[in-house]
């Protein structure tokens, strides 16, 4: 079955989209909507590379029903620079190099600016590990996303 | 200085091969073998060809019809009849939509008789050291090495120390799964594809299709992970196939789930070693070894090649034997992973070093320096030892353990790792050098596969070449048909070879440069305002002054090529198979400090310090990366990373909850040290990084829990329930 559902992505105007009932988040993002650089990894929950916002929270959106989320504001890696923190945290991954392949890269940023808006920016280091620890990264070893947590965390407002 | 690449991947504009698209592509799927082993009776496309969606369905027979002389008879792109292992693919089907062509892949039929499988090696061969007939049919490669008077060692030592090490099978998990788009019109072939090797995917997939390799073009992309799972033709030759009888663009891509059941990567292995000890030095050693090679066909087993050469060393051992068996099992072949086998063979030899000592009671740092190659020193096949930070980076872990020893607490466990590699030249690698009045553009063939190499690395080169600044170089990477040739990002080849071969269009670039200004001696490059000037002593030319007509659109263009020299190894020592000349040596000297739980036999790094032999560091960023992230992937290695092989060839964790790789919440903190000045063979003297940095892991943290808790884990990886055996908890 298909129906039609509403989207608010990135701040554009709603669109309304014909989807099958079954769709995946993610296989609208990317192949409807052509927002590929959310990315596509286990799809099964386990890799955290498809992390976007959903009304603000960080979300798989490889284990979301395109149809659960109608008619919510939708946030993917294209679109995280419009938040001011989602900016921050871009540009603290940048600076620390905390990318090496950047598979992983666009789901961390999204996962850390939501986290970072869930728990406050008084939320310790700990704390905003503790909301990466679905996202698994082959390449950096985490250090140098570690350093680019403390770096949002310490960093200028 | 910031990687090129940052801004572009945190903002998600990389496109990666599972991003690919094109108006009217079509979606395939392959159609695994229903068996681990048997013989294929017949492949009944009838039902898939009527479902929905679906536009073309190969399978075995088709072949003949699809490609030039029935495409290559030795390396079919399905098998005629024998399956190998299980999920091999015998069939391929291509539809509108990715879900049809799944579905349709179930309604294939595979006749296939069933046999029984044959997985695991000790199965077979239980009995240690077993004497294999040479006719076995299952021995796809038999190496044999020796020097000097072994039986004369052992019947004077003062003692002999036995062990046998097992290590298991693990799997690259690269982030982005294999994936392409391959387009056949007019007779030219072209695959777009996230691959390390655009030129030996190029070689490999014009190979199995029976192509010749000039009609086959390779373009990449951006490469989520590599690891070696992204080196051969894998997901090509089919949607080429496809392709071809479809007459439309196929996308073909795999799942994790796939890349589990049919990666290829490093398999198990038993390692037997013996090692004969008189007045606290060694004096002789003999070295068995068992390695499952998978599905691998008789000279083309890679298990044997690069890495059995690394359980000769990095130690002076006066008399050895050495005899090493790679058995054909049925499970996906044997193919590189990141320092291909060489965490497995330094987890034996330097457990048993670590073990050695102990026995001995000296200090296990200081029974290493006895034995260690430095420069000068001949390796066990005669080959000179070059510049080799070993030693050294000895001596600064013999300061970090008694740091360690000093300021954590009580019944920490500290253990030492010794990893050594040898930078591949692999065939040898081209770049085109493009001088504009603005710019310098570093033409070649690889793309970025995450290390930097590519985008950063031949960067650093060029700096430091030209003495221009970041802004102003470029790389580029272009497809098989325009650029120059390169064997492939491997090996941890790419910024010593193809940096050389950078420096070696450079030179040609300023020699030109040089006359047309009629300067004396080698000018260099300079920054005037947004110009690229010439200088020499007091004279500055605009580059633009001196570029011809034709060259002010496209630049200067020059071409550089580095084809490494390969060493010699003498054939008096290597009696028997193929044993690598190695040239240029790397030292990975690790410390690792652990808590072990005396309940539950769980391991917990609580520190870790890195000190690697990298002759010169040419970025900061990228060697700390480097050695990060292979510290990181060693200790999935050490500690959790396991495939688990069913007998009837069925692999029982395929997929990221079963199959453990380290997650942000447990790495250690980790020291990073450079040990710079034992010079490498690459540009300035740098050696090669993507792949040292993991060697040593597995072995300093194993040596570390048998420090924490007197008892040795002789198999990979260091489970719970493995520390649990050793500590006869269980």
């Amino acid at each position: 079955m298909t129906g039609k559902l509403s989207l608010v992505v990135n701040g554009a105007k709603g669109r309304s989209i014909s989807v099958p009932d079954d769709e995946r988040l993610l296989d609208t993002l990317r192949w409807r909507l052509g927002l590929k650089g959310t990315k596509e990894g286990c799809r099964t929950g386990d890799c955290g590379a498809c992390t976007v916002l959903v009304d603000g929270e960080t979300t798989l959106s490889c284990l979301t029903l395109s149809h659960e989320v109608d008619g919510a504001k939708v946030t993917t890696i294209e679109g995280i620079a419009e938040d001011p923190e989602g900016r921050r945290v871009q540009a603290a991954f940048e600076a620390e190099e905390a990318l090496q392949c950047g598979y992983c890269t666009p789901g961390f940023i999204v996962a850390l600016t939501g986290v970072r808006r869930e728990l406050g920016s008084e939320a310790t280091s700990a704390a905003l590990v503790d909301g990466l620890q679905g996202n698994l990264c082959r390449c950096t070893g985490y250090l140098a996303i570690l350093r680019a947590v403390d770096r949002v965390r310490d960093g200028p407002p | 200085m910031t990687r090129s690449d940052a801004a572009l991947k945190s903002r998600g504009g990389a496109v990666y091969g599972l991003d690919l698209e094109t108006d009217g592509m079509l979606f395939g799927a392959l159609v695994p073998a229903p068996v681990a082993s048997g013989v294929l009776r017949s492949v009944d496309l009838t039902a898939a060809r009527r479902a929905p969606g679906v536009v073309v369905a190969v399978g075995p027979d088709e072949l003949a019809a699809l490609l030039p002389n029935g495409g290559n008879a030795e390396r079919p792109v399905f098998p005629k009849s024998r399956i190998l292992y299980r999920h091999q693919p015998v069939a391929a089907v291509a539809a509108t939509s990715l879900a049809e062509a799944r579905a349709a892949a179930r309604l294939v039929r595979v006749d296939v008789t069933n046999e029984p499988a044959f997985i695991d090696i000790e199965d077979r061969y239980p009995e240690w050291p077993s004497k294999l007939a040479s006719n076995d049919p299952h021995v796809v490669a038999h190496v044999v090495a020796r020097h000097g008077d072994l039986a004369a060692a052992f019947r004077t030592a003062d003692l002999v120390h036995s062990e046998t090490y097992r290590t298991s099978g693990i799997a690259h998990v690269a982030l982005e799964p294999h994936a392409c788009l391959a387009v056949v019109a007019d007779g030219t072939w072209k695959v777009t594809t996230s691959t390390q090797t655009p030129f030996g995917v190029r070689e490999d997939a014009a190979e199995i299709l029976g192509i010749p390799q000039e009609s086959l073009v390779v373009e990449g992309t951006w490469v989520g992970g590599g690891f070696g799972s992204k080196g051969a033709a894998f997901l090509e030759p089919y949607a080429l196939l496809l392709a071809a009888a479809s007459g439309r663009p196929v996308r073909l891509a795999f799942g994790y789930r796939e890349e589990f059941l049919t990666g290829r990567s490093t398999l198990p292995s038993v390692i037997r070693l013996d090692t004969s000890v008189k007045n606290g030095t060694i004096t002789g050693r003999r070295v068995r070894l068992l390695l499952d090679s998978g599905a691998s066909l008789p000279g083309r087993d890679f298990a044997t090649g690069y890495s059995i050469g690394f359980l000769l060393g990095p130690y002076k051992i006066p008399a050895f034997e050495m005899e090493g068996y790679a058995i054909r099992t049925n499970k996906p072949p044997f193919g590189p992973h990141r320092a291909p086998f060489a965490p497995q063979c330094v987890f034996a030899i330097d457990s048993h070093m670590d073990g050695l000592s102990r026995r001995l009671g000296v200090d296990p740092v200081e029974f290493r320096l006895r034995h260690v190659w430095r420069e000068g020193d001949r390796t066990a096949l005669y080959q000179p030892v070059g510049p080799f930070g070993a030693a050294a980076g000895l001596e600064r872990a013999h300061a970090k353990v008694a740091e360690w020893r000093r300021n954590l607490p009580a019944g920490t466990g500290i253990g030492v790792g010794i990893g050594f590699w040898s930078t591949s030249t692999g065939a040898g690698g081209e770049v085109r050098l493009h001088l504009t009045a603005n710019e310098l553009v570093i033409e070649q063939a690889e793309h970025e596969i995450g290390s930097g190499s590519v985008v950063r690395g031949l960067v650093a080169v060029a700096e430091r070449y030209f003495g221009l600044p970041t802004d102003r170089i470029r790389v580029v990477s272009t497809s098989t048909a325009t650029a120059p040739f390169d064997s492939g990002v491997f090996g941890s080849r790419t910024v010593a070879a193809l940096g050389r071969a950078v420096e070696a269009a450079g030179a040609k670039l300023l020699e030109t440069l040089g006359a047309r200004a009629s300067m004396v001696g080698t000018p260099r490059l300079d920054v005037d305002g947004r110009r690229l000037v010439l200088v020499s002593g007091r004279t500055k030319t605009p580059v633009a002054e001196l570029l011809k007509p034709k060259e002010r659109e496209g630049g200067l263009v020059t071409e550089g090529r580095h084809y490494g020299r390969s060493g010699a190894i003498d054939a008096t020592r290597a009696v028997e198979g193929t044993f690598y000349p190695y040239t240029d040596f790397t030292a990975s000297v690790h410390v690792a400090a652990v808590s072990v739980d005396r309940e539950t036999g769980s391991v917990k790094v609580l520190r870790y310090a890195a000190f690697q032999d990298i002759g010169t560091v040419l970025d900061a960023g990228m060697f700390r990366g480097q050695v990060e992230g292979g510290v990181a992937m060693g200790l999935g290695t050490a500690l959790t990373e396991e495939t688990l092989w069913g007998p009837d060839g069925r692999l029982g964790n395929p997929g990221l909850l079963d199959y453990r790789i380290p997650t942000i919440a447990e790495m250690p903190p980790v020291e990073v040290v450079a040990i710079e000045g034992f010079l490498g063979a690459g540009p300035f003297g740098a050696k090669g990084l993507g792949e040292p940095p993991i060697i040593p892991v597995p072995a300093a943290v194993a040596n570390a829990v048998a420090d924490a808790t007197g008892a040795r884990v002789v198999e990979l990886p260091l489970t719970p329930e493995r520390v649990a055996r050793a500590l006869k908890l269980l």
